[in-house]
Parts: structure tokens; sequence; C-alpha cells
């Protein structure tokens, strides 16, 4: 079973073209939606989890037309957005218990079972009585990963889950992530490179509503090899630079720029070669550098 | 740093919404308080300007107790605003000074706390400006009195709760903390202010006030009505005193909490070290069955209805909500089963659910209104909308449950409510509970309002776009739904939501008359109601495209199917129920309703004084069918031109209610005016002076149909009461015109008539009782007939009694020719029957009433005993108490008969031996007017009604006195007293002395008289007073016209009373007098025999006061009591009489000597409360003891 996205398009009130004819195709794996603040991936996650309309093109999962059969899609779906609360004085359990019956785990029994799994396989088992409302920021990623889990669901859309945790509990989720079977749709939107990089054997890249590139991100790496040089400058140099090479990004290195320049030939000129990530790969797209 | 600070508090909460609407709700309380009578504030006001400084002052010191709640919900809020946002980690960690930041959050949400009390003068003034005011109740501006309101309650009262509530804020961190401790704090001022009523030393009870509404209402008790409409009372005396002491203790409390806060986090729970593991559990997940269908629908609505439920249980607004109205309606059920005299009822179950009614459902309703906007906004307002809208389940499941949770919980307290009544009534030995009664008062008549508006709220807040345009909405639409039809016109509950007829329930007939009436629109709303629940379910929002056509388009199926049919269903029923109230029945609009009224008086009122034919005498042919509530009246009476001009045409006015069937000898219809019910009819010939005719008519009623509201309540299904004021009136009759000032004004009428002046000799304006126009003395007889299982009373002897073809029968005939104003009656009674010298006496009453019946049945006797011995004998042969369903609640003398209501009277409970016996007075009072009314009736002008309210009172009275002995009489008169000063407060026109009274001013003729008279009878002797009362009867009993006025009751009086006290009939009767009376001191000191010497000072002062309130100083020589009372024993409410003296007293300061056999608790002027005094409280004093 495939999701497949074809020519999908939204457009806001205001104007703004969240999705422009956007097409994809994802398999069952681990699939990574890269992309800026304001590309439209949330945009993209809210339409196929059934939350918002579009305005022209079609999503399909399997035999399923995603954008008209909303509760079949519901059935098979779990979904941990960008951005959730949690109501005061309901704990863990109680709010997984909920969720699990609102997903159609009726018996009593068996919901009580994979309550509890749930919350041992995300360690949170000690915590499972305490209010939410008390939880840290870690502790509230675990609890929304376990309650999209429940109900094993086919299609998991994962909404930038590791923005502002810390290495320890990053390490955590993806390991939880990795131990999702071979046969779920993951997507992973994240505006976090080394993310998609461990993980994903699919990505594509949105930029202002449009895919800018689609494909296996080892390859994309490789297909820039030997062309990315990066070069040590002073800061008054740096506009020079733009000017005369393809500049890829510039970071800070010990308080002076370090760029990395995209060129088919060698270059001179104080530049070495540099051994491409995926973030040159990410910028060279966007800047349609390549 | 701190100026910052306070201005930050004061720009976040000026911004804030609450502020401003705490404003206009205070403001609006005190507008309609100074602008109209439908709001009341601290008591009567009397005859001070509505807008005086006087009353700036009440009202500023009142609502610091209203506004505790709001002080608490802004300084809650500044003190616990860092904790609850999470920003005091950001806030502490700056270098702010804990002095600046406590003081600046304090002093700013305190300051703002004041803001909405500024409501009050704004209120005030703009009261002064409407057009409807009366502007002679208005004074000028006094901008000191509001500074003063400001400076002496407003800033020191919010200072003192602010403080409390901010250290609690502060120091435990939690808002359910801050608002039960406010209640606690209202609680427990209240329960202090109940128990420190009493508190003899004043000075104390002045300065235990937090509040200073106490210690204002001592500081200005003895105010006249000119200071009172110009003096502010500020910070000095006594009150100055006050307010240091509780602004000093404010400001303890705040440097308590100052010292004990600290900034560094509360330590929490100490954190497990633990390590977690970065590898999840090597666990399975179980593969979980997911379901669908009809089961698992079921279980995720179980699932869910618990969740919604506990969810609203737990929140601390719910608590405290409900901690608000538990504390509201508990003791207002235990407290409220009092009537009049401070005796008691017994708590009938009628009682007890209409308290609830009117403590509880304000909360229910508030309640309600809060708790739909948090239910379904709140997966919104937690942010969790997303994860749970991309679940598989059903939308409307999530409703259901939420509806579902609410009205669990309203019913719940339902439920406690009536635990509570059934407590109470158990607790106070009653156990007649009644319990369908409880069930479906509360469960279907209440209850299907609150689902009708629960409906309602939810609709609202599914379309609004936020929370506060739902709350918004649903609030206005509520009051619009409540004010805006009468404006328009529109009378047919049709329109109105959720209207349903009002109803009274009785014993006698339950709820059976408005049964039909209300079901019918009860089934009406509840289409609709379903209605609006299908769109409800169809628009519930889910995701994130909230537009509206969105959400229809993409509800398809079943559900818009079932919305369409409902849709259908209800208009349908809708205009047949408009068919049945329109139709069939009459449905006038209450502005059109008015405008006749109007209309009537404008263009009948010219024939009022036209002469007309008199009744003499009346044969009656009555068949009451209850079961359908239908009458037929059929009647025979004998018409008489008792003037000396020929008569050619006869006025009649008709019920509106009824249908008549009319036939005069020699008369034709000329006329017949159908929107008022005017008919004129052309005599050919004339009916010339001294000519007889006949006049037969029939009068019917049959209900058809459904009615817009459930009217005739005369007849019912069991306790049918009617008086012969359904018969065709002969002549104009104003009782037809509008009584309202205002909507007269409107209308272009002149002000109502009062009742003609009091004239001496009067002839020929003296030819009218004031009871009737159109009959003087006539004859009575009646055949009446009613359903086998029930009594039917008419006026006179029962002559017969027989059975015919499924009816009943009875036959009655007056005894004695009477006034023409008698009752009909049929209702299943017991009768208890006994005999007081050939006189049948009987009360007839509903068979769970019996508990008064046998006392009712003495009192009768003892009223025959003491009237027939001092007045003149007793002229019918039966003396009958009928009980009435309490549809009215008053008791009435009819020649021989006594109609009672049910819920006076018969459910009254005598406690204690020494209360006052609240069912022997009404009896013996009602009796006394088969005298004072139906033998000796005055003409139609000033001071009538003193001949017969006055002398019935009297006999009262004496009856009493006889009973209880002269000491307990003070009981009585204090009541009465206070009754007439109170009603003084409220008399929108001019008072009158007791010779002039008008009709309606009862506080006059009812309570003034009481002290009047008595005190009469004190001076002159009972043997003077009744001999007078007795040369009255034999002037005037059964008199023919012109009929007697106040004046010849007033100069009996006066030929019995010696000429040294003739000052007393001028004083009581013709004058509003009043005095001022006090003892300023009391002392007593131990004799050597044992025996005590004690000395008081009294002051004394004399008013004369006019009709408009002002009083005025005049000389004083009249007697007055002085006397010492002994401690009451336990249980007794007054002590023993250990010194009586009358004396003789001028104006001013004196002092008295006497001796006691024992030690006075008591002493001073006027114990026996026979003189009105304008503060009676001060007249006896604590005696000090001396050695």
């Amino acid at each position: 079973m495939e999701l497949r996205i074809n020519a999908l398009s939204k457009t806001y009130v205001n104007g703004v073209k969240a999705l422009d004819n956007v097409t994809l195709t994802v398999p069952p794996g681990m699939y990574g939606l890269l992309g800026q603040d304001g590309a439209g991936k949330s945009t993209l996650m809210r339409t196929i989890a059934t939350l918002q309309e579009a305005d022209g093109g079609e999503v399909t999962l399997g035999d399923l037309n995603v954008l008209m059969d909303k509760d079949g899609v519901r059935r098979l779906l779990g979904y941990l957005p960008q951005d959730f609360g949690v109501y005061p004085r309901v704990s863990a359990y109680e709010m997984l218990d909920h969720l699990a019956l609102l997903k159609g785990v009726s018996a009593a029994k068996q919901r009580k079972e994979l309550v509890e799994a749930m919350l041992q396989k995300v360690n949170l088992w000690e915590h499972r009585k305490k209010a939410l409302t008390g939880y840290s920021g870690g502790m509230r990623q675990r609890f929304g990963i376990a309650q999209a889990l429940l109900g094993n669901p086919k299609l998991l859309i994962v909404d930038e889950p590791t923005a502002g945790l810390d290495p320890g509990e990053r390490n955590r989720f993806y390991n939880l992530l990795a131990e999702i079977g071979e046969s779920v749709i993951v997507i992973l939107s994240t505006h976090i490179v080394e993310d998609v990089m461990e993980l994903c054997s699919k990505m594509a890249i949105l930029h202002r509503g449009r895919v800018f590139f689609e494909g296996g991100p080892e390859d994309a790496v490789n297909a820039l090899a030997g062309k990315v040089y990066m070069r040590k400058i002073a800061k008054a140099e740096l506009k020079d630079y733009e000017a005369r090479y393809k500049v890829i990004s510039s970071k800070m290195v010990a308080g002076q720029p370090l760029i990395h320049v995209f060129s088919e030939d060698p270059l001179e000129d104080g530049f070495s070669l540099a051994n491409p990530s995926l973030e040159d790969v990410f910028f060279t797209k966007i800047g349609g550098l390549n | 740093m701190f100026a910052e600070l306070l201005r930050f508090e004061l720009r976040y909460w000026l911004k804030a919404v609450m502020v401003w609407v705490f404003m206009v709700i205070l403001g609006s309380l005190v507008f309609a308080a100074t602008s109209t009578d439908q709001v009341t504030i601290g008591g009567s006001i009397g005859n001070t300007h509505r807008n005086a400084p006087y009353v700036i002052g009440t009202f500023y010191s009142i609502m610091g107790i209203f506004s505790m709640l709001m002080t608490t919900a802004f300084v809650n809020s500044a003190a616990s605003r860092d904790f609850q946002y999470g920003t005091h980690q950001m806030v502490f960690s700056t270098p702010l000074k804990k002095a600046h930041y406590l003081l600046g959050r304090f002093i700013g949400s305190t300051l703002v706390a004041v803001i909405p009390m500024l409501g009050i003068s704004v209120g005030m003034i703009l009261a002064g400006f409407m057009p409807w005011i009366d502007a002679q109740r208005f004074g000028p501006i006094h901008w000191d009195a509001h500074l003063q309101g400001i400076l002496t309650f407003a800033l020191p009262n919010t200072f003192f709760v602010a403080a409390i509530v901010f250290v609690i804020a502060v120091l435990t961190r939690s808002t359910m903390a801050s608002f039960l401790g406010t209640l606690v704090l209202l609680v427990g001022y209240i329960v202090t202010d109940v128990l420190t009523e009493d508190l003899d030393n004043e000075r104390l009870a002045m300065l235990l006030d937090p509040f200073a509404i106490r210690t204002y209402s001592i500081m200005t008790k003895y105010w006249t009505v000119a200071e009172r409409n110009t003096r502010a009372l500020g910070w000095e005396g006594m009150m100055l005193a006050n307010r240091l002491i509780w602004t000093g203790a404010g400001l303890v409390i705040f440097l308590l909490g100052y010292q004990r806060f600290s900034f560094s986090e509360r330590s929490k729970k100490s954190k497990s070290a633990e390590l977690e593991s970065a590898e999840p559990a090597a666990i399975d997940i179980p593969v979980a069955q997911v379901s669908e269908g009809k089961a698992t629908a079921w279980s995720q609505f179980a699932g869910l209805l618990k969740f919604e439920f506990w969810g609203l249980v737990k929140s601390t607004s719910f608590i405290v909500i409900m901690a608000a109205a538990l504390m509201n309606t508990i003791p207002s059920i235990i407290f409220s089963a009092k009537e009049g005299y401070g005796n008691s009822s017994y708590p009938v179950t009628y009682f007890i659910v209409e308290v609830i009614q009117g403590s509880l459902y304000l909360f229910t309703i508030s309640m309600i209104t809060y708790y739909a906007g948090l239910l379904v906004w709140r997966e919104r307002d937690a942010r969790m909308d997303e994860i749970e809208d991309v679940t598989p389940s059903p939308t409307f499941i999530r409703y259901a449950a939420k509806f579902t949770a609410l009205m669990g919980i309203m019913a719940i307290l339902q439920a406690i409510m009536m635990l509570v009544g059934i407590s109470t009534q158990t607790w106070l030995g009653y156990t007649r509970y009644q319990i369908g009664l409880y069930a479906s008062k509360l469960f279907i008549y209440d209850f299907s309002f609150f689902v009708f508006l629960a409906v309602l709220a939810f609709f609202v807040h599914v379309l609004s776009p936020n929370k506060y345009v739902g709350y918004f909405g649903f609030v206005i639409f509520l009051v619009a739904n409540a004010f805006v039809w009468d404006p328009l016109d529109v009378a047919t509950r049709l329109v109105k939501y959720g209207s349903r007829p009002s109803y009274t329930y009785s014993d006698f007939f339950g709820y059976a008359p408005y049964f039909l009436t209300w079901w019918a629109f009860t089934l009406y709303w509840a289409l609709f109601a379903l209605l609006l629940c299908a769109l409800t379910a169809v628009l519930w929002p889910r995701g994130k495209e909230t537009a509206l056509r969105i959400r229809w388009r993409n509800w398809q199926g079943e559900m818009r199917t079932a919305a369409m049919a409902l849709g259908g269903l209800f208009l349908v029923f809708g205009a047949w129920l408009y068919y049945n109230n329109a139709v069939l029945n009459k449905l006038v609009g209450p502005k059109t309703a008015l405008e006749r009224q109007a209309q009537y008086e404008k263009k009948y009122k010219q024939y009022q004084k036209m002469t007309l034919p008199r009744i003499t005498a009346i044969r009656y042919d009555i068949d009451i069918y209850p079961e359908r509530r239908a009458l037929r009246m059929k009647a025979d009476q004998e018409l008489v031109n008792n003037s000396n001009e020929a008569i050619s045409s006869v006025h009649m006015v008709l019920d509106q209610n009824f249908d008549y069937d009319i036939q005069i000898d020699g008369a034709r219809l000329e006329s017949f005016d159908r929107d008022y019910g005017y008919q004129i009819y052309k005599l050919d010939p004339d009916m010339q002076p001294g000519e007889k005719r006949r006049m037969r008519y029939t009068v019917t009623r049959e209900p058809r149909g459904i009615e817009n509201s459930v009217r005739v309540m005369q007849l019912v299904q069991n306790g049918t009461f009617f008086n012969n004021g359904i018969a065709p009136q002969l002549g104009y009759q104003p009782e037809g015109e509008l009584n309202d000032r205002n909507e007269r004004r409107k209308r272009g009428l002149p002000e109502k008539d009062l009742m003609p002046a009091l004239e001496r000799d009067c002839t020929k304006n003296c030819m009218n009782t004031y009871l009737s126009n159109h009959s003087d003395w006539v004859s009575v007889e009646t055949v009446i007939s009613t359903s086998p299982d029930q009594i039917a009373v008419a006026p006179g002897s029962l002559l017969r009694e027989w059975n015919d073809g499924g009816r009943r029968y009875f036959h009655y005939k007056v005894d004695k020719d009477s006034l023409n104003f008698y009752s009909f009656i049929s209702a299943k009674y017991e009768v208890a029957r006994g005999e007081w010298n050939g006189v049948k006496t009987e009360v007839y009453y509903h068979h769970e009433h019996p508990w008064n019946v046998e006392k009712m049945m003495r009192s009768i006797h003892l009223a025959l005993d003491y009237c027939t011995k001092n007045f003149g004998p007793y002229m019918h042969k039966q003396a009958r108490i009928i009980e009435f369903p309490r549809i009215s609640t008053f008791a009435q003398a009819f020649p021989g008969t006594m109609p009672y209501s049910e819920s006076i009277g018969f459910i009254a409970r005598l406690e204690k031996p020494d209360d006052i016996d609240m069912v022997q007075y009404v009896v013996v009072h009602e009796m006394a007017h088969q005298w004072w009314a139906h033998q000796v009736i005055g003409a139609n002008m000033q001071g009538a009604t003193a001949l017969s309210e006055m002398l019935a009172q009297y006999s009262s009275l004496m009856v009493m006195e006889h009973q209880y002995g002269r000491d307990q009489m003070r009981k009585f008169l204090e009541y009465e007293v206070d009754r007439y000063l109170s009603g003084r407060g409220r008399e929108r026109l001019k008072e009158r002395p007791l010779l002039t009274v008008e009709a309606q001013q009862g506080y006059i003729h009812y309570q003034k008289a009481s002290a009047a008279i008595y005190y009469l009878k004190e001076m002159i002797g009972e043997d003077a007073v009744n001999r007078a009362l007795r040369k009255t009867v034999e002037r005037f009993a059964y008199a023919q016209p012109p009929y007697p006025t106040s004046h010849h009751l007033i100069d009996a009086l006066r030929e019995e009373t010696p000429e040294h006290l003739r000052y007393l009939i001028r004083d009581l009767f013709e004058d509003i007098t009043l005095f001022a009376n006090r003892t300023v001191e009391a002392t007593a000191k131990k004799r050597a025999d044992g025996q005590y010497d004690v000395s008081i000072e009294v002051e004394s002062k004399k008013l004369k006061a006019d009709a408009d309130g002002n009083e005025k100083e005049c000389a004083m020589d009249d007697y007055v009591d002085i006397g010492a009372f002994a401690k009451p024993k336990d249980g007794k409410r007054y002590g023993e009489t250990l010194y009586r003296e009358r004396v003789k007293l001028q104006a001013g300061k004196r002092k008295f000597q006497f001796v006691t056999k024992e030690a006075p608790e008591k002493a001073g002027i006027d114990p026996f409360r026979l003189l009105i005094d304008r503060v009676p409280s001060d007249n006896l004093k604590k005696v000090s003891l001396s050695d």
C-alpha cells in the first residue's frame, strides 16, 4: 500500500499559496519531509490527516480516496501534531485510555492491556498517574507518540516531533520510531536535517508550497560529491563572494564565516573540497543551484 | 520599578472585559433600584430622595458585600498570574525587589477592583435623567456624597477583602483556595451579622463590622428626612474608628503575607533521580482489536460521558459555583417556612419546591450558560482538538456525551435539593413528603426548561467563531426572548423560545387545569429543540475548516433528512396550536390589551354617575362541571327603580371570558361593544320611580381547544371558587380601568380617581357603598349542582340536598337580606360541624389539611361570643369557613361565609405557646366583618375602610387580649406598627389619617388602625369603646342609603371619651401623629430590704406629619406608660412586668424613680408599644445595676 499525492493545492483566504501542485509518492517505511517554517509541511500533514480541505488534486492511500473518505483514513491513521495542549487534571493513563476508546478499542480489558503496554514502551509507566500538565516537554512528546501508535495505524504522520527536545529525548524518540513495522507508512516532517539523514529511506524537500526534490537522501548527497567547496573568509568579504560564486550556505566557525559553494568545475583560490551533507543538498535544491 | 509595575497592572486590567462587565452589572442594579420599584437595595427609604446622600451611602456600604467576589477575581488573578502562566521564572529572575513586585500587583489590582463600584454612582446619576422617574423624588446630584461613598466604603472595604485574598493567593498559589476563602469570609460575615443582631451594645456593634454596614445604619438611625437628603457621612466619629480598625487589620494581614512570600520555587517533590533508559522498553504492543458499529458507539458514548462529567466536576469554577449555590439555597429552604408574625407554617412541599426555584435557578441557568461554552470549546481551548478530531469516532457522540454530562449534573443538583427538602421537612417533624410532587416539579416542569436552555446554548456555541461570541450571543438571546415580545405586542407563546404557560400548584387540583396546555407547548418546543439538536450535530466543528457552509456540506444523509422531517413536523404542530390559541380562543397582544382598557375608560366613564335600577332579589340556578371546567349559571333577578326619576336605559359590563344571554323586561339591546363587553339596553317604556322589573340571564363557560395561557382559574377540577362578579354588572365598573400610573399617562388618561372626599352630612353622595354601585341589601336563593363527589356551597342556609341524573344538587337561601357580594364554591371537602346557640358553625376543608380545623372552629365560637355580647346579634343561621385553592392567598368575608386560602391559616403551625395565633387572629377578624361590613357598611367615600377594617382588627385584638392577657399584646402591636412604618415609606401618593383613609391604603386601615384603636381602648376602657360600637350597630345595621361615613364612627367614639382625653380622637384619627420616645438611661440599685430602686431618664417628642411625609414637632401633653421588666424565663419572650405606670409627659427629657421587687432587666418608656414610634427599638434599655 502506498500513499500517492497528486497535484495537491491549497490557497488560504489571505491569498497565501500553502500547497502548489504537490505530487509525491510515499512507500511504506520512513519518509522525510524537509522544509523551513512556512514551507507548507504542516498544511500537507493536516490535509492528509483529514483536518483540512484541499482546493485541488487528490490523495490516495491504496484504494482509499483520502480527501473524500475521511472516516476510512481515520481508521488507519496515527497523528502527532506539531503543537498540542493537554486537559488539566487528567493523567496520562486516563488520556491514553480515552483516546484508545475513541480509536475504537471498545473492549475494556483489551484497552487496559494496550494502554499499559504503550505506557511502558515509551517509558512513562512511572508517571502514568500524574497529570499531563506536569509533564516536561520530552515526556509530552513521548505521550504524543504513544497516542499516535494506539490502534496499530497503517499511516503515521509525525509533524516536527523533535523540535525543542534535548539530544537524549531525541534519541529515545528515534528508537521508538525505528521499532515501527516496515509495512507502516511513516511521514516525518522536520526542519532538522539530521532527523532525515538518520531515519529516512526517502525524502522530499518542500519550499513555499512546492516540491523541490523527491528521492533517497543518500543518493542526493552522493550526487553532490565533488561539487561542494568550502572556504573560510572574512566577514566583510561575504557579499563579494556571494556575487562571484554560487554560495550554498555560510556558517560561523570560531567567529569567522565559513562558506560552502557549489561548483560543477573545480575551484582554486583558497577553496577546499567539502564532504557534501544533506544540508548542502537542501540549500542547493531550494536555491535552484542544481 | 514600582510605578512601572503599578502601571502595568492597571493597563492590563483596563483592557480586560471583566472590569467593565462588573461595572455594568453593579450600575444596572443601582440604576434599577433608583429609578424603578422593581429592585430594592437595603430596604425601604421612606420619603427620602431616591438619590439622596443617605441612599448613596447605603448602596455603597451594601454593595461591598456584592463586590467581594469581584475583588477576589481581580486580586487572585494578579497574585497568581505569574504562576499560572509560567512567567514567574522569567519575572523572578529579574532584579525585582519583593516590595515593588507585591505592592505593584496588590495596589494595582485593588485599585482596579474599586472601579466597578463606581458603577454605583454612574447608575444612580443616570437614573436621574430617565423620563419615567418621578422628579419629585429626586434631589440635586451630591458629588460630595458620591466621593464619600468611595472614600468611606469602596476603598477601605475593597482593601480589606483584597488583603485577605492576596495573602491566600500568594501563599497557596491556588485559585480555588482564594475563592473558597472569600466564600468563607462571606458566610462568616453573614452568620456573625445574624448572631449580633440583638446586640445591645451598639458601640461594639459599630466597631465589629468590617464593611461598616451596621455602623452606617446605626449612625444614621436618627437622621431626619432633611438630613438624609443633604448630609454625607465620612470618616467621622465611630465610622472613623471603624475604618481605622479594619484598614489597619487589612494592613496587618497584607504584611503577614508579604513577610512569608518568597520568590523561590516551592520545593516540588524531589524528582526521582533515575536515569531513564534511552531504549524503549522491550515489550510488544498487543495488537488491539479496533471495532466500530453500534456497540462500539455506545461504549464510546459511555466512556466520553464519564470523561466529560468528571472534567466538569473537578474544575475549580464548578466547585466554587456549586458551593455558592448550595450555600444560598439550603439556608433558604431551612429558614423559609415562616409566615407572618414570625410564626411558621407547616413546611409543605409545594412551598419548598418554590423556594428551590427562587433561590437555585439563577445559579442553574448561570451554570448551563457557562458550562455549555466550556464543553463545546473544551478540545479547542486545551489544543487537543487535532488529536481528538482525527480519531474515527462519530462526531455526534461527542455532542451527545457533553450534553448528557451537563444535564446529568443538573439532574444530580435537583436530586440533592430534593433530599435537602425532604430532610428539612423530616427535621421539622413533617412527613407528608409528596414525592410525586417533588419529582414532577423538579424533574419535569423545571428540568424541561433547563433542557431547552442547554440545547440552545450548545447550538449557539457551535455556530459561533469563538467562546465569547457564543456567550454573548446566548445571553443576548435570552434577554431578548424575555423582554422583546411585550413591546412588540406579541402574546403568543409560539415565538417565545421554551415558553410554557405559568402554573400554580394546589393540593386541591395538582396541576390538572394546566396539564393539556402545558404539555401541548412542551411538545411544540421539544420538537424545535430536537430540530436544534439535529442541526447542532450536523454543524459540530471537526478539523480545521470552520466555515459553516463547509460543515453543512460535509454532513449528508440521515441527519439532514431527520432535521428536515423534524422541521416539518414542528411547523405543522405549531400551526395547529396557533389555530387553537388564536382562532378557537381569543388572543390579544399585551399592548392591545392595555389599549383596550384605556379605551373602555375613555368611551364609557362618562356614564359612571348614571342612575340605574337596583337589584333587590336574585334566584340562581347554577350547574358546575368540574372535570370539564365548565359552568352554566342562570339567574332571575328583580330590579327596582329606587330613584325619583325615570330610567330610560340600562348599561351592562360583561366578563370577556364568559358567554352571556340576557333578557330584561321591556328592554332591547341597543349596542354591544364586544371589545369591551359593554352593552347598552334601551328601556321601552321607561322604568318609572318605584317600578319593579325582572331580568333573566345565563352565563356560560365551555372551554374550547387549547389556550395560550390558562385562564378562568375560578373553574377547576377541584376547588371551583367564583363570586357573583361573573354576573353581568349593572353600570360602568371602575375596576376595569388601567391602574398603572405610567400606562395611564402614556395613553393620555388623567390620574386614577381616588375615593370621593369625605363629607360630613352627605346624602346624595352616600347612596352607594364602597363595595357596590348596583345593589343595597338583596335576598338570594340558589340551586346549585355539581359532580356527585363534590360539595357545592352557596350563601345562606342549606334547605335541601339531593341527587339526580348523576349529579348532586343543593338548595340554599340567605337568612337575612345582605350585601350583593358572595361566592359559589364546589370541591371535594371534609366538613367539620359545630354549633353555637343554634348557629351552625362549619369548616369545609381539604382532607389533607386538618391541622388547624379545630382551632378555626374554636375561633368562630370565640368571635361569636365576643361580637354578639358587645356589638349586636348575628343574623345568619350559619358561619362557614371554606378552604379554596391557593391561586389567591387571602381570606374574605361574605355574608355568613368566609373563604380562606389553602396556603394561609390551614397550613399555619403554632410552635410556641406565646406565639401569636395567626389562625385565630384572621378567623376572628373575618367573623367580625359580619358586623363591620355586612351589617354596618360605609358609603363610597374616604374613610369607609376604617369603618370595616379597623373595627374588624379591634375585634380580633380584643379576643386575643382576653385570651393571652394585656401584657402579650405588645408583640402584636410591634409587628403592626413596623408594617405601618414601612408602608409609609412605600406610599406613592399621599398618606391620609384614618378618618379619610383611601381604600388601597392597607398599611393605614389595617396596621395603623390596630394600634390606634387599641391605644384608645387603653385610655378610655374597653367598655366605653364597645358602647360606641354598639350604638353604631344599632343605628346603621342593614340601614338603607344614605350610608354611614367614618365621621359617624369617630363621633360615636368621641361621645364616649372624657373631655380631658378628647385630644386623642384628633391625634389618632384626624391627624397623622408620631412619637420619638426613647430611654436615655436606666439604672437600679439594690436596697437593704432586697427590693430595687430603679431610676430612668426618658426623652419624648411628639410629631405630626403632613400628607407628603414632612414631620413637624408639636406640643405634647400626653399620657404615656413607663415600666420595668424582669429577665424572661427560659423559652419566654417577655419577662414579668415589675412595674407599670401611666404618666403625663411633655416634650423633652424627664427622670422617673420607682421601686421593683426584684432586679429589673429592662426598663423604659412606652414598653407596651401603645404609641406609634418612629424608632421603636429604643424605648426600653438594659438596666445597669449599681451596688
